[in-house]
């Protein structure tokens, strides 16, 4: 007798279930309470963690440059800089120096972070002489632009 | 020179079970080929009569992790892939790297601390100073 197809009433039985329900239960390990035990309930919890996780991504790099801003003003005032004064005229000395860069100097190298503040602020004097001064005074050092071709 | 850092591949399968048809195509076709292909990795073919767990291929690395990856109802060439993919990995946990760097001197001025913008008035330990 030739069988060409498998009898109607055999089916096939899944055999790995226990790996398929691992796969979820190993991203709600670290969950509280039965979710990170009960299949049908840390399947909803999974989900909504990764679409969480997904969603914060942006949300860490707005809070991240919060904390350097946070971080860059609180060290700019120990110099006695106020933040908007000491990034607008390191813009204006061409000194282009990221948010994340100047507070990891802040934290780790206040010294250069003294001297970046000492030309903001030399900046700042110049920007006042040249706009209140309008005299036959000539340009600041430290305002002059250089332009790279 | 480049050290392969995946040691051994281990196939096991159950001859029998309907899941384990691409593993055993895989053997039949292609594992001598990719064992010529890769040939510091050795490869060991186990398989196990009668019903068992699921066909799976465990990959041993050289610095001790084990990783299983399950091939059943898998083709000989999503196997071969598979396998390829294990050999160029490295036996690291496959986890977030929470920064591409790492210094084990962060700060060559000396760190932060509130004292550093202060006076050095206000860190001088001696004889009681006289009150100007």
């Amino acid at each position: 007798m030739v069988v060409l197809s498998a009898a109607r009433w055999v089916r096939s039985r899944l055999s790995d279930r226990f790996w398929r329900v691992q796969e979820v239960l190993k991203y709600a390990r670290h969950f509280r309470g039965r979710k990170n035990r009960c299949y049908r309930l840390a399947v909803r919890s999974v989900r909504r963690a990764f679409v969480r996780s997904t969603k914060a991504r942006r949300e860490k790099k707005r809070s991240l440059r919060a904390l350097w801003i946070t971080r860059i003003e609180a060290a700019s005032l120990e110099h006695g800089l106020k933040y908007p004064a000491f990034i607008s005229n390191l813009v204006k000395s061409q000194v282009e120096l990221n948010r994340k860069v100047l507070a990891d100097l802040a934290i780790y190298e206040p010294k250069t972070f003294k001297s970046l503040a000492a030309l903001a602020q030399r900046r700042r004097q110049e920007g006042f002489l040249a706009a209140l001064g309008d005299g036959k005074e000539p340009e600041g050092i430290f305002s002059r632009i250089v332009h790279h071709h | 020179r480049y050290v392969r850092q995946l040691q051994r591949l281990q196939l096991l399968f159950s001859p029998t079970a309907a899941d384990a048809r691409g593993a055993r195509e895989f053997v039949e076709e292609a594992a001598q080929d990719f064992a010529r292909q890769h040939p510091d990795v050795v490869l060991y073919v186990s398989p196990h009569s009668g019903p068992g767990p699921a066909p799976v291929l465990r990959a041993e690395y050289l610095n001790g992790t084990v990783r299983d990856e399950l091939i059943a109802s898998k083709t000989s060439e999503e196997i071969v892939q598979l396998a390829t993919k294990l050999a160029n990995q490295s036996g690291l946990d496959i986890i977030r790297i929470r920064k591409p760097f790492h210094t084990d001197n962060p700060s060559v001025q000396g760190q932060w601390h509130p004292l550093t913008n202060k006076p050095s008035i206000l860190t001088i330990q001696g004889p009681r100073l006289q009150p100007q």
